[in-house]
């Protein structure tokens, strides 16, 4: 009894108001990560998914990923989904925040306007870019042609060259309010004496943008471009709801393949081997984040 | 005071006897069902027989529960996995034999006579001779055209591949598609592709056959000369029908369950049934639902349900309701008397396909329905046949 009283007399009781948090990430996200990471180890299908012996063959899953063309064309994939995404999303973003910061009479409604994309939800934005972007009743197609800007319908989520673009604009246009809100606000945080001195000082609005407003967004530019590639890189709902992978795989990302093959082709093990690699990836780009930012924190410093 | 706590005692006791009473008898509680129809009028008939079955006894309360079809299989694994299934399911036969392979599935052998029953759809249920399940009801697919534009077009309902080839041309517009079918890269897209495979005389697991490149060749021949729309890819069956409705398409493969809907939304349209135009032989797919009782839930309850379901009235509301044909020969005969459109199905249904059963089949139609996309979209009929046969022999193998 002694022992607990004094266990909590110094500063130790904090640890007991970490507790729940601990507990909570531990059943909810260590659980089906330590899971999901000893399923990818095993040969788990519809014969041994519920009864009968599960083996651990090693790297076997891996081995067979390797092996397989769909794998790495969703690496592929992803990969070119995710920049594609990030590059416009925060280039259109950030035009759009620098335009809004400057306070004129209906800059704060149409900015709120702006939040929408982000806050409907993902299934019903899927499906509406679906029937947009469908070849013969589609109103991008009906546009395009009526203006006399391509000659005949595109075949826009049913060709392999091109299914992938549609997909890519309708998650950009998901992703700006994001970008252009957190960079909105890294933007208000730049005191205004800056500008005004810089000003002074002679430097035009170009300089003040490089050599002002860049450098001291450096720290929430490295943050948002994480965090969307985070965001970006895992997907899901948007791609399965426009084209579920398809037509033949020329929009399969990694997060997609991992649920055909778990939920679709049975193969539970195989499936767990896609969203390891994924998480692996994911993993990497977090280390880099975290010596980035450390580094920024020790230059202040 | 005390007076109304004892008569509250009383009523508890006496309820407790009678519900031990009913538990003694046998089946009692709560049965879930999960199924996935979209349309509302085959919900609303579900419903239907659920509370007269609930109206009618007092031991067991049935409750149903939609789950999407794209979900379903995702639902059903992860149920399985953390012990969280119903206890009655009505699934999608060619899915039968993977579930049951999992153990996922009760045994039924002996305690439900389907010795009347077609023996293709209690096949689906059926594993090394064990019963799993009780087919539903079965459907199959035709050829429907829409009367107006085929006779605009001076055509008549083709029979053979190069007459739907040249009908579908002619019935092409702006606006308008001459033929299409679900293709989507999943099981549905396969129970349509399917067709032309049989038709050609292969077998579904021959892709890199004769017949199995031919149906390649002749799918992209229909595509590449605009016969068929390519947006089909991302048109469930449900899309099909809604754009053949529509007017925005002449002729479809579509299956039985689609009639009811269409004669109630759009009673003027005319169109009609027929064969699917045909290569070698005649050829249709065997489609339908199966009830399969839930290993470890509350099994005697469920059956008791399942033979309320499956008696010759309540089978016969359900079936018509649903547009399917009984899977119980005894009931099928007569149930379409009078009805040109619905016999066209129950004669093409001597011609219908199963698919497995086979608890692997889920990755054998994923290469096929692949190998169809693939040619849609531009590959090559020989290399994709290849490519579907590797991957089907190392299936196999």
């Amino acid at each position: 009894m002694n022992r607990i009283k004094a266990f909590f007399r110094h500063d130790n009781i904090g640890l007991l108001f970490a507790l729940p948090a601990v507990v909570y990430m531990l059943v909810f996200v260590g659980y089906p990560i330590v899971h999901n990471i000893i399923l990818g180890f095993q040969d788990v299908d519809v014969m041994n998914f519920l009864r009968g012996q599960k083996h651990f063959i090693g790297f076997g899953n891996y081995v067979q990923l390797f092996h397989d063309e769909v794998f790495f064309k969703s690496v592929a994939n992803t990969f070119v989904f995710t920049v594609s995404c990030l590059v416009f999303q925060f280039l259109i973003g950030f035009a759009l925040a620098l335009f809004f910061n400057r306070e004129f009479s209906i800059a704060r409604p149409v900015r709120g306007i702006l939040m929408m994309p982000w806050m409907i939800p993902m299934t019903v934005t899927a499906l509406m870019f679906k029937f947009m972007f469908s070849t013969k009743v589609g109103v991008v197609n009906n546009i395009l042609t009526g203006l006399g800007i391509v000659p005949e319908n595109i075949e826009w989520l049913t060709d392999q060259g091109i299914a992938m673009i549609p997909v890519i604009i309708t998650n950009i246009w998901i992703g700006i309010p994001f970008n252009m809100i957190l960079i909105s606000t890294g933007l208000t945080s730049i005191p205004g004496e800056l500008y005004e001195s810089a000003s002074i000082d002679g430097a035009g609005r170009f300089q003040q943008f490089t050599r002002i407003t860049l450098p001291l967004m450096r720290s929430t530019i490295e943050s948002i471009l994480v965090l969307g590639f985070i965001y970006t890189f895992k997907v899901y709902d948007l791609v399965y709801v426009m084209t579920s992978g398809g037509p033949v795989n020329s929009t399969q990302l990694m997060s997609t393949y991992s649920y055909k093959l778990s939920f679709d082709n049975f193969l539970y093990s195989k499936g767990s081997a896609v969203a390891n690699a994924l998480l692996v990836i994911l993993l990497l780009v977090g280390v880099v984040y975290v010596r980035i930012t450390s580094r920024g924190e020790e230059a202040y410093e | 005071m005390k007076k109304l706590l004892g008569i509250l005692l009383i009523v508890c006791l006496l309820t407790g006897i009678a519900a031990a009473g009913a538990f003694a008898e046998g089946a009692s509680g709560d049965v879930e069902i999960w199924y996935y129809w979209e349309t509302e009028g085959h919900q609303k008939a579900l419903s239907h027989i659920i509370e007269e079955f609930n109206a009618s006894q007092s031991a067991i309360k049935v409750s149903a529960k939609y789950v999407p079809f794209a979900d379903f299989k995702k639902q059903l694994s992860i149920g399985a996995a953390a012990d969280a299934l119903p206890d009655l399911v009505i699934l999608d036969n060619p899915d039968h034999a993977a579930y049951a392979a999992m153990g996922v599935f009760a045994d039924i052998t002996g305690k439900f006579d389907v010795s009347t029953y077609y023996p293709g759809p209690v096949n689906s249920c059926t594993l090394d001779g064990k019963l799993y399940g009780v087919p539903f009801g079965s459907n199959d697919l035709v050829l429907f055209y829409n009367e107006d534009m085929l006779a605009a077009a001076g055509c008549k309902v083709p029979t053979t591949w190069d007459e739907l080839l040249e009908t579908a041309k002619a019935c092409s517009s702006d606006k308008v598609s001459g033929f299409a079918h679900s293709s989507l890269q999943n099981e549905e897209g396969t129970f349509n592709f399917l067709t032309w495979v049989w038709s050609a005389g292969a077998t579904a697991y021959e892709m890199n056959s004769e017949g199995g490149i031919k149906a390649l060749t002749q799918v992209k021949k229909m595509v590449d000369e605009g016969a068929m729309t390519q947006e089909a890819i991302n048109w469930t069956q449900g899309d099909t029908m809604n754009q053949f409705i529509s007017g925005n398409l002449a002729m479809m493969i579509n299956g039985t369950w689609q009639i009811p809907t269409m004669r109630s939304e759009v009673p003027d349209l005319k169109w009609n049934v027929a064969p699917i135009p045909q290569d070698k032989v005649q050829a249709s797919g065997l489609g339908g639902e199966n009830y399969a009782v839930i290993a470890g839930g509350n099994e005697e309850a469920a059956i008791e349900f399942l033979k309320y379901a499956t008696s010759k009235d309540v089978c016969l509301y359900m079936m018509n309701a649903m547009g399917y044909i009984s899977s119980d020969s005894t009931i099928a005969e007569g149930q379409f008397e009078g009805d040109p459109v619905y016999q066209v199905f129950v004669d093409e249904m001597k011609y219908a396909n199963a698919r497995g059963p086979l608890p692997t089949w889920p990755q054998i139609s994923d290469a096929i329905s692949l190998a169809f996309n693939e040619v849609m979209t531009g590959t090559d009929p020989v290399a994709a046949a290849e490519k579907a046969q590797a991957t089907i022999d190392s299936i196999l193998k």
